[in-house]
């Protein structure tokens, strides 16, 4: 949203939309780094707190590499990472027969896919992530890693060539 | 191959020649298998209404009068902000003199208040225009788009589109006059919509909707104002075409579609701040499959 028009962070309208935009991502994002959901939910917590102390200060431009940067910038002391956990989304029931046989290397497959997911490194697992599970454009997460478009490529890279060494077992 | 190929190839920047060079690969299957299996992956739940309450909570508790003491000069400044954009706009396109004129681009939205202190919020690619210094002989607002009306008490005013005149009394509704469609919400106290010289009368919880030149009126389920004031646009039995134009509209995106009747009616709401979730929820209902590439979505079906 372009939105110069609407100008104040400190309208109620304003931060409140800027909460429904961004407030997820921020979630999934420290989610991503550290696979705790309670720190993940404070950090949105303590982004907007501080979102909100500065709002006179911050124009609505600024607000979402704002939030990004405060979330960003707590953990970095850095806490113990634990296990990232993803779901797969449920899926509607299956038109088509799938054999046991299918369905039991389609579960393996998720295991491996998972442990990979698991060994890649921080930056490159959370920059992995947010494009493919939250559809961030590799413009969007160079912004909110506060790095080029070009090292979030090469994180995209690195990170899928990596999940299928580890996959092939090669 | 090229530097990052594989982050080129999520994003659909290779080459037609480098896509078949990858494909020939023996590591593509293993890569197109992990691309389909994180493409169903979701993050744990997080309850952003949960979020919000316990965010607002703190909010008061930690600073209590800040809110209240700084409202006034707020608002202060929103209107001196309105009027800057206002003027910028006339210098450039020196329309008829008096004119004040309010327009917002594809996936932009615009707060206005009006010289009798109503507040018209303005959803993406609509235009309102009316007469400042003459508003107490003129109340008339003359609206292309889509906007959400929050009257002060005790004004009134015509909002004017060319397919019908909507009257109001100190009240909240929503607008919405697109090419062909013509929709009225009323949430709070009741509006008047001239329609084809006649008057229909429309109090809070009811709506009216004009498709090619076909009204229906109907029940609003239990909302305080329109869903794409929460990031969200809804629809209730409407013509597809309608639904991917607003498509277009919020995340300023072209839409083609291939094998798809445009006329088969659509319920159901999609997100305007996630592309991916609201192509989902646009195309899983109608059993459609969409390419996105840029900012062009192509839906098609596959079954003929």
């Amino acid at each position: 949203m372009k939105a110069d028009n609407i100008n104040n962070v400190c309208e109620e309208e304003v931060y409140a939309s800027i909460f429904s935009t961004h407030s997820k991502t921020i979630f999934n994002y420290i989610y991503y780094k550290f696979g705790n959901e309670e720190k993940a939910y404070d950090a949105v917590q303590e982004a907007f707190i501080k979102l909100w102390e500065n709002c006179a200060k911050v124009s609505p431009q600024k607000a979402k590499s704002f939030v990004y940067t405060v979330a960003n910038n707590l953990y970095l002391n850095v806490i113990k990472a634990e296990k990232v956990r993803l779901k797969y989304k449920e899926k509607g029931p299956s038109t088509e027969y799938e054999s046991p046989e299918f369905i039991l290397e389609q579960q393996e497959f998720k295991e491996k896919l998972d442990n990979a997911l698991q060994a890649l490194p921080e930056n490159q697992r959370t920059t992995f992530l947010l494009n493919r599970i939250d559809g961030k454009k590799y413009a969007e997460i160079a912004e909110m890693e506060g790095v080029s478009v070009k090292a979030i490529e090469k994180r995209m890279h690195l990170a899928l060539k990596t999940l299928r060494e580890q996959i092939d077992g090669i | 191959m090229e530097e990052n190929y594989l982050a080129k190839w999520l994003n659909n920047e290779l080459s037609e020649e480098e896509v078949t060079k990858f494909k020939a690969t023996k590591e593509y299957a293993t890569y197109k298998k992990i691309v389909d299996a994180t493409a169903s992956m979701e993050a744990p739940e997080f309850d952003i209404a949960k979020a919000k309450h316990d965010l607002d909570h703190r909010k008061n508790s930690d600073q209590g009068g800040k809110v209240v003491t700084l409202d006034s000069f707020k608002k202060y400044l929103r209107i001196a902000a309105v009027i800057a954009l206002v003027v910028g706009i006339s210098y450039f396109y020196n329309t008829a003199s008096m004119d004040q004129v309010v327009s917002t681009q594809y996936a932009e939205r615009a707060a206005v208040t009006l010289p009798d202190n109503s507040e018209v919020l303005l959803n993406a690619g609509s235009k309102i225009s009316y007469q400042k210094k003459k508003w107490e002989k003129n109340r008339n607002i003359v609206l292309e788009g889509e906007a959400f009306f929050k009257v002060a008490k005790g004004e009134t005013f015509r909002v004017t589109t060319n397919m019908g005149v909507v009257r109001v009394l100190g009240t909240q509704f929503n607008v919405e006059n697109r090419e062909d469609f013509f929709e009225v919400s009323c949430y709070e106290g009741l509006v008047s919509v001239r329609y084809k010289e006649k008057d229909i009368e429309l109090p809070a919880g009811q709506a009216l909707m004009v498709i090619n030149g076909q009204l229906t009126t109907y029940t609003i389920a239990e909302a305080q104002q329109p869903s794409w004031l929460l990031q969200e646009s809804s629809f209730k039995s409407v013509p597809l075409k309608f639904v991917l134009q607003e498509l277009e509209r919020q995340f300023d995106v072209e839409v083609e579609t291939k094998n798809i009747d445009l006329n088969q009616l659509f319920t159901g709401s999609f997100s305007n701040t996630d592309k991916n979730l609201a192509l989902h929820s646009i195309s899983a209902p109608s059993g459609m499959k969409y390419v996105l590439e840029g900012n062009k979505v192509l839906f098609y079906d596959e079954t003929p």
